[in-house]
């Protein structure tokens, strides 16, 4: 009888405790429903409406006419292969980034200094560092262009013409993404064990073997980490060519034009046309793409990244 | 003995020689990223007539000339506000959820760090998914439901969902809370604590690093953040800074010095702070994917 008293009592302080323990880690999880999960399932059925007011009311069932509407649409085409090149800029910021952190590893004097400089466009706003470039890189007038014709060279219509439009874009990117990765490769080669260096050594093997055979394989954990977020942020690179874009709204020749700046520009400024579902229709179609590779990104992640412990 | 020392020499020039190719790669990667900032300061005290020089001359030669950040610091001429208003707006709009967004990751990472409950993990996993899920597929019907509420046009739908805090801090939070001892959290509760004070009294204190890292991280995407007040900040009443530059580059075509300016006085804020606290900086990105170090 006692015992049965005591034993209600510990569970009624248990059940207390577990409710206190959710009422303190729930939060996030409240604002994901609220403001993730809520739109996410709404945007499953929005891309099937048209809907060109804020009235969701309004909303009409048009089954798959947005989806078809885009991909019988050239400029969406041009959306995709635009944003494919940009996304070149995740590979170049990989390797360029391993390089210069590999380097500063050397542990030359003054690599902390390098390190602090090198991470500096981190903290800079896009919108001012697209304005910085736009600046350097102007045809007449740009210190670019300045340096080359020192040099003996041509200037080189950098803003004007859509093939280097696309190039001026990717050095933006890459200029300003390229001081994450150096930190994080850093942090991934103080972390390799050195008994495996002098094991190496050894054997004999010289430095580029033991950085393919050795350093490679041991910080793999951290490139894949990078390749991962490094996808899912550069198919959605949108600021640079908002600030970019001229002539508005996408650039020369549209070379500007892509998949998130053709989303919304479609929400903004052609709302009435185009509207919202459509809007919400190329949102899937860029999250179908970035969920493909990032699946397809962990299945062959088996084959090269290598967990210690 | 003569070729030994021969072969020692050889070495060590090579060394030298690497030592020096090192540098020269480090030293033209530095200019490739410090140079610009040089551009844009010398710019922006440039007079017009100088900047629009095709030669550009490293040192201002007509003298120094503030004409360009008493435009920038002006009203914009087509929104009729300037960028301090926009400074102040980015300030009072992104502090609250800065902070109240950090303290619920942390509540939330500390109690599933250290207290066991049930359902632990599935929050965890479903906060784990959550990062992986692309930002611009919401974007679209969070519009629509933030117009719904009549929040577009005020700076509510930049506010309010960072309140609850998210999942990249909740994970950065809950790495440094692991490897915190759990001898002082048992010892605490032996003293009769409940769990809400253990995490204020004894995980807030001892995780102030950590906190400082977070907050930099935090406040510098938001006040960076561009896409979010363009979308829903449609009138001028709540300006941000973000869009005041962009505004700039609009009102001042061809006007160098004063978008330069305006960059330089955008940019100097989180430069000052990251130059000031890059240790806590650079530690928050490396423990927040997971590396230690």
């Amino acid at each position: 009888m006692e015992n049965q008293t005591v034993g209600a009592s510990v569970r009624k302080r248990r059940i207390r405790k577990e409710i206190t323990a959710w009422l303190m880690a729930v939060w996030p999880l409240v604002g994901f429903c609220l403001f993730g999960f809520i739109p996410l399932v709404l945007s499953v059925y929005l891309s099937f409406t048209k809907l060109t007011s804020f009235d969701f009311s309004a909303a009409k069932f048009i089954w798959l006419d947005n989806y078809i509407e885009l991909f019988t649409d050239p400029d969406f085409y041009l959306a995709i292969t635009n944003t494919l090149i940009y996304a070149l800029s995740m590979p170049i910021t990989l390797v360029l980034g391993l390089i210069i952190a590999v380097l500063l590893h050397t542990g030359l004097p003054g690599s902390k200094f390098f390190r602090s400089v090198f991470f500096i466009p981190y903290v800079c706003s896009i919108v001012a560092v697209s304005a910085m470039w736009k600046w350097m890189l102007n045809t007449d007038f740009g210190i670019v262009n300045g340096f080359i014709r020192a040099l003996g060279g041509e200037g080189i219509p950098w803003l004007t013409e859509a093939g280097w439009y696309r190039v001026s874009l990717l050095i933006i990117i890459i200029w300003s993404g390229m001081g994450f990765n150096i930190i994080l490769f850093q942090a991934a080669l103080a972390n390799v064990n050195k008994s495996y260096y002098e094991a190496a050594d050894l054997d004999g093997a010289n430095a580029f073997q033991k950085f393919f055979s050795l350093t490679l394989p041991a910080i793999s954990p951290t490139t894949f980490y990078l390749v991962i977020m490094g996808f899912i942020g550069c198919l959605q690179v949108y600021t640079p060519m908002q600030v970019m874009a001229n002539p508005a709204p996408f650039g020369p020749d549209n070379a500007g034009l892509t998949i998130v700046f053709y989303l919304v520009y479609s929400l903004r400024d052609g709302l009435v046309t185009r509207g919202m579902g459509l809007a919400s229709a190329i949102a899937w179609i860029l999250a179908a793409a970035i969920i493909i590779i990032t699946i397809f990104n962990f299945k062959i992640s088996r084959k090269w990244v290598h967990y210690d412990e | 003995m003569n070729e030994q020392t021969s072969q020692a020499r050889i070495s060590r020039m090579k060394r030298i020689l690497s030592d020096a190719g090192v540098y020269i790669v480090l030293i033209v990667y530095a200019l490739i990223i410090l140079v610009p900032f040089y551009v844009i300061l010398v710019t922006s005290v440039k007079t017009n007539l100088e900047a629009s020089n095709p030669d550009f001359s490293w040192i201002p030669q007509n003298g120094i000339s503030f004409d360009g950040y008493k435009k920038a610091l002006d009203m914009n001429p087509i929104v009729g506000k300037g960028i301090l208003t926009g400074f102040l707006n980015t300030l009072w709009i992104n502090l609250p959820p800065t902070l109240v967004g950090l303290f619920m990751s942390s509540m939330s990472a500390f109690t599933l760090a250290k207290i066991r409950f049930r359902g632990a993990s599935v929050i965890l996993m479903v906060m784990l998914l959550t990062m992986m899920i692309p930002s611009i597929i919401t974007l679209t019907p969070s519009y629509l439901i933030y117009s719904e509420l009549n929040w577009v046009g005020t700076p509510l739908p930049l506010i309010v969902p960072g309140l609850f805090g998210s999942g990249a801090c909740l994970f950065f939070m809950r790495q440094y809370f692991a490897g915190l001892p759990t001898e002082l959290v048992e010892a605490a509760k032996v003293d009769g604590l409940g769990d809400f004070k253990i995490f204020v009294l004894i995980g807030l204190p001892l995780s102030v690093p950590a906190l400082i890292s977070q907050l930099l991280i935090i406040f510098i995407g938001r006040y960076n953040d561009y896409l979010g007040p363009l979308l829903y900040l449609t009138g001028t009443d709540f300006y941000t800074l973000q869009l005041a530059l962009w505004n700039n580059l609009g009102a001042y075509i061809n006007d160098w010095p004063a978008i330069m300016a305006g960059c330089v006085v955008g940019l100097s804020p989180l430069l000052i702070i990251y130059l000031c606290t890059q240790k806590y900086f650079i530690k928050g990105i490396t423990i927040s994917s997971g590396i230690k170090g």
